[in-house]
């Protein structure tokens, strides 16, 4: 306690001192009068006792020194110089304190902009109540039908199920995606509705913004017309205005009651506009081969993620042993909710987040040499302060004080380079990320990047600081001024920092190598279809005005036949899920001949409703037989074409013209398949899955809500004719995703291309750094050794001589960093194998490729100083000293 | 230790607490004094650690002090001992008494 008061007191001199300085010098005068007094008393001469006095005192200002370290805490006081005395040195030389803070601030900045990132879409619990309580469920698909799918949506009845028998869940819910078109009020929007069960909202402990949100009161068909309105829905069209509870609007063309507000950053699933209740039906309810749905639970307090896993697996092996049928090979898998909203962006930050941690490192690496370079030239002050009794610490101490203080400087500047860094990367790739609107600089991060701040400036800063305490205070001393320290063991640090740079460098050209050509192959993949001059929008038919399929059919024919009569457009059709974009409907299929099989065994696969027409607007081949025509329709024999990948899985090299196959999903008649046409990329550029299987709009019940528009010439040109053709049929009717086909197939690789540029970005950084750092280094050693040039070239060494020498320097540590770096290259490409496409992760040409550029950024960055060697004059270089 | 030795760290705040029990309120220069007294001249104050040595005991409160007059009529800061200083005085010394005692029985078996 008593210890710690001392502490404070001493902590406090700056502020509230118990000693001034007059205090000591008047209190050692008086103790030296007394002592002077005293020995004159025993009887010495004046002279000779105040000789003694002083003698015994020791040296007076030495003990008045330590008198007045006693007054406060010694190393707060150095530290307070050390800074005024490194604010004085970097004042006096600009332009190395704006090339570290700039080198610094670049570094720290891309770890604060990439952390942020990784802080709101990783590490910040959702905004909900208790948020660790909450798990996503799946149903786990049968691997042979289902091979590398290990997440799939919920039946119906398979969640009363789970619901009716599981105890770990204090709540269990589901929900699913339902139109929503609002008409009514201004345009009319097709909103995403999501339709949930009562329990959903408790299920994640979710707060009304205003009034309140579903319960199971609601789940109810007598009361269902209600609904929850999202934030950005209520702002955007209802003005924000509290009163909207309570008041009616008109969804779907019936009227829904308003009663309450969600805030936006509670919204679940994100791409909800309004929520709505599940009201099934009775016949709803027992569905349970049709997996449409995604449920979430809370878990009760004393349960865990383990508990609920066991308990959801042990009801699917009783339900898969009482309804083979439909639940055979189909389990369960709960998942933290955090964890699976973020699960594929999750990788590639880490990624990133390795990438800006490599480019800070290098600057780091640069820091600590320029530091070097700086603490070299000092050598002679520092061995004299040492001399004159400066301990190491102190000296160790002011180096570090120095380096942190541009780091400090560095981390300022980052934290504004990344807060718009921050604003960019939401900007351009906001939708390839999920949460991506909750990435905001806050106090998590602000201390982030406190901690790194310091720790780069004290990292930069050991490499000098070591190195001048094993300095030999005596031989600095010997030397030129300036030019102390010479030593191979100083060169030996600075070229392993150079080479740590060049390694880095390249470790991070490689990754973004890698991914530059994941996306070239990405774009070299034929999609199948010709997506140019083709936009695509949707049209949703609210079911309540058109319940029975023939009204559906009868309004697709209707609107593609005022469409494809407009000036401008080539053709036009509908699909019910756009391809390369990825989901869509997957659908067990039997071929006749087969042995019978149940559902949950038969092959699935992408299962398409299109009108005739399709094959044409999009450019797909028919390879066999024919395409469908407007004769395929409801009282017609039911047709099917098959993709060449479908043909060739059933039916080998035989032709399939002819053969019957079955959609149990859709209806038990057997479809023949008419025409076998090109593969399409149905699920993604990337995915190698492209078997499909097309039916026509009119046998299908009528699903399919994308419509496609050939157009002439530029596709964005006929949208508004278009648009006033569906509205001539239906004046309410919303349109809306309004894309050309070229954006979709764009979007569809968003994600890497967010991950290629800015990976790009930072090798490039590094890159720069890399340069910066060899060209450093060399010049810096090529200043040094000007005497020693001088006396070669005098002895007759030509300029190729020179430099030769000084590129062997320079070359050296790229050479091994280059080296360095493929190694660690190869060994972490495992770490990018998830991001790559078409390339393996230790592509060669990637490989060679990167590695001559970084050669030939290295080379370029020595000729220089190379060049300026060969002016040396030997005469002014051996007059200089 | 030698003939003429420096106080060992440590023992300096127990002789300066101790001192200014026997004495009363007494400036630097006494202090010193007398601990060189007190042990028969063997120890020799150094100025230097002791002035230090006085500013912390004030600052952790066991001693406080002020200016005032000398015997010889001149000006010096003299050190008084506070509540706090002969508590801690106590605590010290008794310590001190039983850490010598084990060590002496350590040296000297015998005589345990």
């Amino acid at each position: 306690m008593r210890r710690l008061r001392g502490w404070l007191i001493r902590a406090l001199s700056p502020v509230c001192q118990l000693r001034s300085d007059a205090d000591i010098d008047a209190e050692l005068e008086s103790h030296l009068e007394l002592h002077v007094a005293d020995n004159i008393r025993a009887g010495m001469p004046p002279d000779e006792a105040r000789r003694r006095a002083r003698l015994a005192l020791g040296g007076f200002e030495r003990t008045k020194d330590e008198y007045r370290d006693q007054r406060g805490l010694p190393v707060f006081d150095t530290i307070a110089r050390d800074i005024r005395h490194a604010v004085r040195l970097l004042r006096k030389s600009p332009g190395f304190t704006l090339t570290a803070v700039a080198i610094l601030g670049l570094g720290i900045g891309a770890n604060a902009a990439i952390f942020s990132m990784v802080n709101a879409v990783v590490l910040r619990p959702l905004p909900f109540r208790d948020p660790s309580r909450i798990l996503h469920i799946w149903h786990t698909p049968p691997p042979q039908q289902f091979p590398g799918v290990s997440r799939f949506a919920v039946s119906p009845a398979n969640y009363l199920d789970w619901r009716a028998q599981s105890t770990a869940f204090e709540h269990l819910a589901i929900y699913g995606g339902r139109a929503a078109n609002l008409t009514g009020r201004g345009e009319p929007d097709a909103l995403q509705g999501i339709a949930v069960s009562g329990e959903f909202f408790d299920a994640l402990g979710a707060t009304p913004l205003v009034g309140r949100l579903l319960g199971p009161a609601d789940d109810d068909i007598a009361h269902a017309h209600v609904v929850v309105l999202g934030e950005r829905i209520w702002k955007t069209r209802f003005g924000s205005d509290p009163a909207i509870v309570g008041q009616s609007i008109a969804l779907n063309g019936e009227p829904y009651t308003v009663v309450g507000v969600l805030p936006h950053d509670q919204r679940f699933p994100l791409r909800g506009d309004v929520w709505l209740p599940l009201a099934w039906t009775a016949e709803q309810r027992a569905v349970r081969g049709n997996h449409n749905y995604l449920v979430i639970g809370r878990l009760k307090p004393d349960a865990d993620v383990a508990r609920g896993q066991t308990e959801l697996s042990t009801i699917s092996q009783r339900l898969e042993r009482q309804y083979p049928a439909y639940d055979k090979g189909w389990g369960a898998l709960a998942v933290p909710l955090q964890q699976d909203l973020v699960r594929d962006a999750r990788w590639g930050l880490l990624v990133l987040l390795g990438a800006v941690a490599c480019v800070l490192l290098i600057a780091c690496a640069n820091l600590a040499n320029l530091l070097l370079a700086r603490v070299l030239g000092r050598s002679r002050e520092i061995a004299i302060r040492a001399a004159v009794g400066a301990s190491r610490m102190r000296i160790v101490q002011q180096l570090l004080v120095e380096s942190t203080l541009l780091s400090v400087a560095g981390g300022g500047v980052g934290l504004i380079a990344a807060s718009w860094g921050v604003r960019l990367i939401v900007k351009s790739f906001g939708d390839a990320l999920p949460r991506a609107g909750e990435v905001t600089l806050d106090g998590r991060v602000l201390a982030f990047t406190c901690v790194m701040t310091i720790a780069t400036g004290l990292l930069a800063g050991v490499a000098p600081a070591w190195r001048m305490t094993r300095g030999d205070a005596g031989d600095a001393l010997k030397q030129g001024m300036g030019r102390g320290g010479s030593h191979a063991g100083e060169k030996r640090v600075r070229t392993a920092l150079v080479t740590a740079e060049v390694a880095l460098a390249l470790i991070l050209l490689v990754g973004a190598g890698l991914l530059t050509r994941t996306l070239w192959k990405l774009h070299a993949v034929d999609p199948g279809i010709d997506p140019h001059n083709v936009v695509t929008m949707a049209v949703i038919l609210p079911r309540v005005q058109y319940p029975k399929p023939e009204q559906r059919v009868r309004f697709a024919d209707d609107m593609l036949r005022r469409v494809r009569a407009l000036p401008g457009v080539a053709s036009a059709a509908t699909i019910d899920s756009l391809p390369v974009e990825g989901g869509g409907s997957t659908q067990p299929v039997a071929v006749e001949g087969e042995v019978p099989r149940p559902l949950s065994e038969q092959p699935e696969m992408a299962v398409r409703t299109i009108t005739p027409g399709y094959v044409a607007t999009v450019r797909m081949r028919v390879l066999e037989g024919r395409d469908f025509s407007d004769a395929d329709r409801e009282n017609r024999p039911l047709a099917v074409l098959v993709s060449a990948a479908t043909a060739r899985r059933f039916w080998g090299t035989a032709s399939p013209i002819g053969k019957h196959l079955t959609l149990g999903l859709i209806s038990d008649d057997p479809r023949e398949v008419v025409g076998v046409v090109s593969d399409v990329k149905v699920h993604g550029l990337d995915a190698s899955d492209v078997q499909a299987i097309y039916v026509p709009y009119a046998q299908a019940g009528g699903f399919g809500e994308m419509l496609l528009v050939r157009a002439a010439g530029a596709p964005m040109s006929v949208v508004p004719a278009v648009v006033g053709a569906i509205r001539s049929i239906e004046p309410g009717q919303p349109v809306v995703n309004i894309q050309t086909m070229d954006e979709v197939i764009g979007d569809s690789i968003a994600q890497q291309r967010f991950a290629m540029l800015l990976l790009s970005a930072f090798a490039a950084l590094a890159l720069v750094l890399a340069a910066i750092g060899i060209y450093g280094v060399l010049s810096y050693g090529v200043r040094q050794r000007v005497q020693e040039i001088g006396i070669r070239m005098a002895l007759g060494a030509g300029a190729t001589d020179v430099v030769h020498m000084i590129l062997v320097d320079g070359l050296k540590p790229t050479v091994v960093g280059l080296v360095i770096g493929l190694a660690g290259s190869a060994a972490l490409g495992q770490v990018l194998s998830t991001l790559v496409f078409g390339v393996t992760p230790h592509d060669v040409t990637t490989f060679a490729a990167v590695s001559i550029l970084l050669f030939a950024v290295g080379l370029i960055a020595s000729l220089v100083p190379a060049y300026r060697a060969t002016r040396v004059d030997p005469l002014l270089a051996l007059r200089a000293d | 230790m030698g003939e003429t030795g420096d106080v060992w760290r440590g023992t300096l705040a127990l002789m300066i607490l101790k001192t200014l029990e026997a004495l009363g309120p007494q400036h630097g220069y006494g202090i010193a004094r007398r601990i060189e007294q007190t042990s028969g001249d063997r120890l020799v104050v150094h100025y230097g650690t002791l002035y230090p040595a006085l500013l912390k005991l004030e600052q952790e409160g066991y001693i406080s002090s002020d200016w005032g007059v000398s015997e010889n009529n001149r000006r010096a800061r003299f050190y008084t001992l506070t509540r706090a200083g002969r508590k801690e005085l106590a605590r010290e010394s008794s310590e001190w008494v039983r850490t010598t005692e084990i060590v002496a029985r350590f040296l000297d078996p015998e005589r345990a």
